[in-house]
């Protein structure tokens, strides 16, 4: 009996940590959804986690669709636009290029990997301006080109793929492929590639993670205000209108604090969602990232 | 005639060879021309740019390394970046192994649901979050205005200042970085034989006892790997303390992270031969953590 009360007090000390934490990670987000529904004044007057109404939803969003002639329309498709450039390119690089460091014997394997680890433990904003200096002397500033270039280097990708190659693909099997007369490169097309599937979705969502969400990147590589993405679009619209700075807030612009939130709902929404349909995937691609740990 | 034949074989065989590298070379070549650009090159580029007077083009040997070093603002932005990461590393490792470890306490499905929710924060980067942060660090409009009513925290001035810089930055990335670890240290739990567990349990081990004698040993090596790459992440700080001055030019902190002088030398003074040198300098740092760890784990060996 005694053991028995013990153990419901650890159930419960247990299950508050755990629901506080909910609470702390979850509401957040929780806010943000709501607060789109709401107007100025709710959101000061009204409980935080209240509901306002689908037609303050609309206005605002029609608000925020009006600033500066439809600009926030034009920053979402860029946002399109430089994802799925990137994604594809990275995938073509990603997964031919894990194959190859997990299938074939050659010189400089061992180099390609190391410096691709390298890269992938170092963090990018470390290397953004030699990055911003050299796309300069190519003349690929401010231009889509240039940043679904640069943000197509994914080195996270290669070692997914390379895990994935070297713990699903054995190669013995490879091997006797070869001795029957089958060449390293028809074992990739014909071996390689049809088993690549749930690696082109765990690449594929990682890179797109990435890429919605650039930020850094494309702050410093695009200065055109039209060719901006989202997340920069966001806090050039930010700016601009002084939603989130009381003082210079008396802006006449239609853009304050709710219009802010669904901007920044547009950033965050296509992300979760696609979190929301691929989480087994994310989290059998985070256990292979850190399994070796 | 025995041994022509086998000269023959062992030709053909290195032909065969050196033709299997080239196309491993060919599936290769997409990515290492990416790395090439956006990795090698760049850093021999700023390497070399590290040398110069970037406006008037001229040699001048360690000068820009000299100014930096003595630039007034760098002490306090390393000083800035590594109260950060102190915090913010504590943070990941206390915060992501309790939560790891009471989640294994549940039943599979209770846990993933959870370690669901506990992801969800990390799907937001990017300014995004920053934006979302200064909602939430307004007593005006936060969801969490009770505990700034408690301190005595009127308007976002004051939550700001009251909190500091380093822990609202700690906190951001704790928000956002540890749920994909509680997942990944949840997912090296699940990976811990099962009778070692049966045989400690039999051993009359509580669950204390079996969380911090038995499971946790059996989980530092993740553990480390999280503190060490959230310290390389963390020196590197740059968009949360640029965008701050979104609320505000009284927020305005162009000089707080490292990184943030780098981008301040390059684009308000167009000196692009300080940034760089500034880039060189917070390179070394990462580059040693990532070779240690790289060779430490044998990190590209895989069974």
């Amino acid at each position: 009996m005694n053991q028995a009360r013990k153990f419901r007090i650890s159930h419960f000390v247990i299950w508050s940590i755990l629901a506080f934490f909910i609470i702390v990670y979850g509401v957040p987000l929780l806010w943000l959804l709501l607060a789109g529904t709401r107007t100025e004044s709710s959101l000061i007057s009204d409980t935080p986690l209240s509901f306002g109404s689908f037609a303050t939803m609309k206005e605002t969003f029609l608000n925020l669709i009006r600033y500066n002639s439809g600009q926030v329309m034009t920053w979402a498709l860029n946002s399109v636009i430089y994802t799925v450039g990137s994604v594809t390119l990275t995938l073509l690089a990603c997964i031919p290029a894990g194959y190859a460091l997990a299938m074939a014997e050659f010189r400089g394997r061992k180099l390609i990997l190391i410096l691709t680890l390298v890269a992938m433990i170092t963090p990018s904003q470390a290397i953004i301006l030699p990055i911003f200096l050299e796309m300069t002397f190519l003349g690929l500033t401010n231009t889509y080109t240039g940043l679904i270039l640069a943000s197509s280097f994914f080195p996270f990708g290669v070692y997914l793929a390379y895990i994935y190659y070297t713990t699903s693909l054995p190669k013995s099997v490879i091997e006797s492929a070869r001795v029957d007369g089958c060449g390293q490169l028809q074992c990739f097309i014909h071996m390689g590639l049809p088993m690549a599937k749930p690696l082109l979705a765990l690449v594929a969502f990682f890179s797109f993670v990435n890429n919605w969400n650039n930020y850094f990147l494309a702050f410093i590589l695009i200065s055109d205000d039209s060719k901006q993405n989202l997340p920069v679009g966001l806090t050039t619209l930010i700016s601009a209108s002084g939603a989130l700075n009381a003082q210079e807030a008396a802006s006449n612009l239609p853009v304050g604090q709710p219009e802010a939130i669904q901007a920044a709902i547009l950033v965050v929404l296509p992300i979760i969602l696609v979190f929301l349909v691929s989480q087994k995937h994310v989290r059998s691609g985070l256990n292979a990232g850190a399994e070796k740990g | 005639m025995t041994q022509h034949s086998a000269s023959q074989r062992q030709q053909r065989k290195r032909q065969q060879a050196r033709k299997q590298a080239l196309v491993a070379y060919a599936l290769l070549s997409p990515f290492l021309c990416l790395m090439l650009m956006f990795a090698i090159f760049p850093v021999l580029y700023a390497f070399g740019l590290s040398f110069f007077d970037t406006i008037d083009y001229v040699f001048w040997g360690l000068t820009n390394y000299r100014e930096v070093l003595n630039d007034y603002r760098l002490v306090p932005a390393i000083y800035n970046v590594l109260q950060y990461v102190l915090v913010w590393v504590s943070m990941m490792v206390v915060g992501v192994t309790m939560l790891s470890l009471l989640l294994d306490t549940q039943s599979e499905r209770t846990a993933a649901i959870v370690r669901s929710i506990y992801f969800m924060p990390g799907a937001i980067a990017s300014s995004a979050v920053v934006v979302l942060w200064l909602f939430l660090l307004d007593p005006l409009v936060s969801p969490f205005d009770f505990v700034y009513q408690f301190f005595g925290w009127e308007n976002r001035q004051s939550t700001i200042s009251g909190l500091g810089e380093v822990w609202i930055f700690a906190l951001m990335g704790f928000l956002g970085n540890s749920g994909g670890w509680i997942v990944v240290l949840g997912g090296a739990l699940s990976g811990i034989p099962r009778d070692v567990l049966e045989a400690a349990r039999i051993d009359g081990a509580n669950p204390w006892q079996m969380a911090t004698r038995i499971k946790l040993p059996m989980i530092s090596k993740t553990i480390t790997l999280m503190a060490i790459t959230t310290i390389a992440v963390g020196l590197q700080i740059f968009v949360e303390p640029q965008l701050l001055s979104l609320a505000g030019g009284q927020f305005d902190k162009p000089d707080w992270s490292v990184t943030q002088l780098a981008y301040f030398y390059a684009f308000r003074w167009g000196d692009f031969g300080i940034a760089a040198a500034i880039s060189i300098l917070s390179l070394i740092l990462p580059v040693i953590i990532a070779l240690t760890l790289i060779f430490a784990t044998r990190f590209y060996k895989i069974k």
